[in-house]
């Protein structure tokens, strides 16, 4: 899957943005948003929310997570665990990317949020990295992963299972008679 | 004009047994194409969820000509049926690409299969399927069969193209819970063991045991 994929998925979250229009209730295929009335919050996807922002039509409140104390403990846990801590949010890194790049004026301390969300970028990394090291020498079945996100999982996508489905495939061969009539995939 | 939009973006599909509100169809519409695009093999068909997304993006762009351009909410609905225009050819390309490389497969999955099984491929998908296959025989046989001895001018496609492997590692989400189950090994030495999935955990495992699973909408591939 491309990145640019998994930015898709991410920007059906929702964020709250303060519309500087007014307009009444829309229903989209996808539900319902609005009435929009200037200075009044209103939540919808951050799809329509870069996109009200880019025409200048709308301010965005920072989510929840996005905040510099919030981060620095997820961070702080982080690097002391060995497993991987719940994400701030399941699409952090693609929302961060988002929403610093096109709306950094409506978030406080923009540039140490980036930071920090890099270096929990990196240390969710460094462990995928471990664990996909030792699940692969292993040679285990089976792994829970059950926080990670998405973006992190497509990381390491195409070269772990390409590596794990190429490993089975040279295993089944040496095995006499496991593959009968089965031409392998090279 | 407020009106147009309005009444039909929020009026149910009821044109079909099982009444879906639109979220809940472009729900499964991602779900779908999220499957197809992980999974080795070609999935069932879900052609109702296809042919539905296509009236409701039709139905939608009817009302968008029929309104003023440059209107705000004809923007924000353009910008809607884009999305859901992409999801849609994603998936539909997708399915593509897998009858491509694994046509007599799916060819012979579809004739043997008994008739009150959902089929795999809609009847667009198998007339494309049969004259992919009638195209690369002619091929084959105009380039270089003819100019081959003749007892070996016969070519058995299905021997001759490799089958999905269904043994490939994916990584799914669980959507239902599910009990015991059973995880072969990998090395000889291994013992197979069984796992119980919970709601919403992320696993790594192979396509194999799982496969059910996402037939029926029990665990969803990421």
């Amino acid at each position: 899957m491309d990145p640019a994929e998994v930015e898709f998925l991410a920007e059906k979250e929702i964020v709250k943005i303060i519309p500087n229009f007014s307009l009444d209730k829309i229903y989209l295929i996808g539900g319902d948003l609005g009435p929009f009335n200037p200075g009044l919050p209103v939540q919808v996807p951050v799809w329509l929310a870069l996109n009200l922002k880019q025409r200048q039509k709308c301010r965005i409140l920072p989510p929840q997570w996005m905040d510099v104390d919030k981060l620095e403990e997820v961070r702080e846990m982080e690097r002391k665990e060995d497993s991987f801590t719940p994400p701030p949010s399941p699409y952090y890194m693609e929302l961060t990317k988002l929403l610093l790049n096109h709306a950094s004026d409506n978030i406080p301390k923009a540039d140490e949020i980036r930071t920090l969300v890099k270096d929990i970028w990196d240390t969710r990394i460094a462990k995928l990295r471990l664990s996909a090291d030792s699940f692969i020498s292993q040679q285990e079945a089976h792994a829970k992963l059950d926080n990670l996100t998405l973006m992190e999982i497509n990381t390491t996508r195409s070269f772990l299972l390409g590596s794990l489905n190429c490993m089975f495939k040279l295993r089944s061969n040496m095995q006499p008679g496991t593959s009968a009539g089965k031409a392998p995939d090279y | 004009m407020s009106d147009a939009l309005s009444e039909d973006g929020s009026e149910q599909n009821d044109s079909q047994e099982d009444v879906m509100t639109p979220v809940e169809l472009i729900a499964k519409l991602e779900e779908a194409w999220l499957n197809e695009k992980f999974s080795p093999d070609l999935l069932e068909n879900k052609s109702e969820v296809v042919e539905c997304v296509m009236e409701q993006l039709n139905h939608m762009e009817d009302n968008l000509q029929r309104v003023s351009k440059g209107d705000m909410k004809a923007s924000v609905h353009r910008m809607e049926i884009d999305r859901i225009r992409f999801v849609l050819s994603s998936y539909l390309r997708s399915r593509l690409q897998k009858i491509e490389k694994f046509f007599p497969h799916v060819l012979e999955k579809e004739k043997s299969r008994a008739d009150g099984d959902p089929s795999y491929l809609s009847p667009e998908e198998y007339a494309f399927a049969r004259e992919y296959l009638a195209n690369t025989e002619t091929y084959l046989k105009a380039i270089a069969l003819r100019h081959m001895p003749p007892n070996l001018q016969a070519v058995d496609m299905m021997k001759a193209v490799p089958e999905p492997c269904l043994d490939s590692f994916v990584f799914l989400r669980v959507k239902e819970r599910q009990d015991n189950i059973m995880v072969e090994p990998e090395t000889d030495d291994q013992r197979e063991y069984v796992v119980d999935l919970d709601v919403g955990s992320q696993h790594l495992m192979r396509y194999r045991t799982i496969a059910p699973l996402v037939s029926t909408g029990a665990v969803q591939l990421i």
